[in-house]
């Protein structure tokens, strides 16, 4: 293209706003749709979690015991006590998996870099099983500790991949080696256990929506009703820092202010999804991914992978208990389906050459 | 009066002092080019210039103001720059990269509005990347890309526009069609602007005012014209050489001895 720009007419520039309109127009209308579709799918989706078992039951059964317009108390026992509670774990823990997925790949710049791939879970998975095999603690002491480790974990490889700044490679890299320090360390103390709590410490290490208590999902979903309104007014900044942190800087962007917030925001959200729910893997990893299939390759809504997040962790609950001929805890599924994506993300990758 | 000037500034990376007691002015509404062997500092001091880095010593000054002492985004509004190597996230489009430079004049609830519509149209329009909107940044040409990038910088519509090197990864034919797109954005819209260039030759062409900078210190600035001459090639490149008119422009053109 030889074009030598001069001044521009008129018309053209007319022209240029027109197709520009038209382009914003389609963009917007490809992300509400496909937002409501998912929207749709969840809901779907978390009331057939609850019409499915042993005992059946319609959905607008489900929808009315719920929302307490129904008096029937056999429907409600198994609709209130028994299947919600799950249903509402598998809702929660997949909203902030897929939220804070989304927000460590966009912020480190590569698909690798979810939480469950740069060793947080480990942190939350040594934390937990230390609880459960020397403490032989349970509940709430063991989410605690999640918590706790996952956090500690990340601060951990924050302080190593400190170097003027966070690159992507650089944290990535210190997180495959940490979470394979923090596993082997996991793994010595399972040698140590009795066979009663190794059997409870692989439990919580496969990730089960099922295991989470009351007071476990209170706090997951209260964190969730706090930070998710904040990752989505982070999404700005977050937008602006994708571009690198020279250009960031030069649209206006404190980076390492919003850097710091954003990070903080997707670590409290995997943590709270790990303490409640153990390390359920993948699903983190490939939300963010699938949203952008669906609205267009960068779009990057954390919204959008929320949902996803939810999606597929609700179906994989479904998979896990329903569908299998022996009930399995919901990590195992998620599991199997997600290993084969990251062995395709890392044979492809590097091929486009965007691996940076 | 010049907008951005720089007083006694010294940047650096880590211990190692790069730019010491530098004094600079930019000239306003001319395009300023900085050229220099490798290494000489001329892209650190257009990170200062930019508040890319914090100056160990002295200040920049932008409308009379000390840079640091400015907010982020009220720099934004005023003062834009294309990095050396800017990057992308993957798979994005002309369109949303573009409207990207919207960032600094749109607040935390303020969406899309028509200022913004029409600043990216321009930016378009300008750098004739209006018919690519819809394809990915990685799908273009080195020459297409470095457009869609300057479009980007244009839509944030600053007043002053700063380039590191913009012609680094181009061939001659897009070096030349890149450069005469920033001399027509100067002449069209008065918009100040400097960059970092490694061809002297298209340095004398293209621009009003060139620095030549030599181990972080400032050896000659003025009209290419009166300020190129074999002597001080000879000084900031180590190059012996001639300097004759350009048969075009009559600029300084520089021909290796």
């Amino acid at each position: 293209m030889t074009a030598t720009i001069s001044k521009v007419d008129a018309a053209a520039q007319l022209d240029v706003a027109g197709r520009l309109r038209a382009n914003r127009r389609r963009r917007a209308t490809r992300s509400v749709t496909v937002t409501a579709g998912l929207a749709v799918l969840v809901f779907a989706l978390f009331v057939l979690t609850m019409m499915v078992g042993s005992f059946r039951i319609g959905a607008l059964e489900v929808v009315s015991s719920v929302l307490h317009l129904s008096d029937n108390a056999g429907v409600d026992f198994v609709v209130r006590e028994l299947r919600l509670p799950t249903a509402l774990a598998a809702l929660a823990v997949g909203l902030a998996l897929g939220a804070s997925g989304t927000i460590f790949q966009q912020l480190l710049r590569n698909p690798l870099a979810s939480p469950d791939f740069v060793g947080i879970t480990s942190g939350a998975g040594l934390a937990a099983v230390v609880g459960i095999v020397v403490l032989q603690a349970g509940g709430l002491v063991i989410s605690g500790l999640a918590l706790g480790g996952a956090i500690a974990s990340a601060l951990v490889m924050y302080v190593l991949a400190w170097r003027d700044g966070i690159s992507g490679y650089r944290f990535i890299l210190i997180g495959i080696g940490v979470a394979a320090f923090l596993d082997g360390l996991t793994g010595f103390v399972l040698t140590r256990a009795q066979l009663f709590e190794a059997r409870q410490a692989m439990h919580w290490l496969t990730g089960s929506v099922g295991q989470a208590s009351d007071t476990e999902l209170r706090l997951l979903i209260g964190g969730l009703i706090v930070l998710l309104p904040l990752a989505v007014l982070l999404q700005r900044p977050l937008r602006a820092l994708e571009l690198g942190d020279d250009s960031a800087r030069t649209l206006g962007t404190r980076t390492e202010l919003s850097r710091a917030a954003l990070l903080g925001t997707a670590l409290v959200l995997v943590a709270l999804a790990v303490s409640v729910a153990g390390p359920i893997v993948f699903v983190a990893l490939v939300a963010g991914p699938i949203a952008n299939r669906l609205l267009g390759a960068a779009t990057g809504g954390i919204v959008p992978a929320a949902l996803v997040g939810a999606a597929l962790l609700l179906a994989a609950d479904l998979v896990a208990v329903h569908v299998l001929p022996t009930p399995l805890p919901t990590g195992v599924v998620t599991g199997a389906v997600g290993a084969p994506y990251l062995l395709w993300l890392l044979a492809t990758t590097n091929r486009q050459g965007a691996g940076g | 009066m010049s907008r951005l000037r720089t007083a006694d500034l010294t940047l650096g990376y880590d211990d190692r002092p790069v730019i010491a007691n530098l004094d600079v002015t930019i000239p306003d509404g001319r395009v300023t080019a900085i050229v220099g062997a490798n290494a000489c500092g001329k892209s650190t001091l257009l990170r200062g210039l930019a508040r890319l880095l914090t100056p160990r010593g002295g200040a920049v000054y932008l409308d009379g103001k000390s840079l640091a002492e400015l907010r982020t985004l009220d720099v934004a509004k005023v003062l834009g720059l294309l990095p050396q190597t800017p990057v992308a996230p993957d798979g994005i489009t002309v369109a949303d990269l573009v409207s990207r430079g919207r960032y600094p004049h749109q607040g935390w609830f303020r969406r899309w509005t028509d200022s913004d519509h029409d600043a990216v149209t321009r930016a378009l329009a300008a750098t004739g990347t209006a018919d690519l909107i819809d394809r990915p940044i990685r799908s273009l040409s080195g020459g297409q890309r470095q457009r869609v990038w300057v479009a980007m910088a244009l839509a944030q519509d600053t007043d002053l526009l700063l380039l590191d090197e913009p012609t680094t990864y181009l061939d001659i034919n897009h070096q030349v069609e890149l450069l005469r797109l920033l001399r027509t954005l100067n002449e069209e819209s008065g918009k100040t602007i400097v960059v970092v260039l490694h061809d002297l030759n298209l340095a004398c062409r293209f621009s009003d005012h060139l620095i030549a900078m030599l181990a972080g210190r400032i050896v000659a600035e003025g009209d290419p014209a009166e300020v190129v001459t074999a002597a001080l090639v000879e000084d900031v490149f180590g190059l012996s050489c001639l300097v004759v008119p350009d048969p075009v422009a009559g600029t300084p053109m520089v021909v290796p001895a």
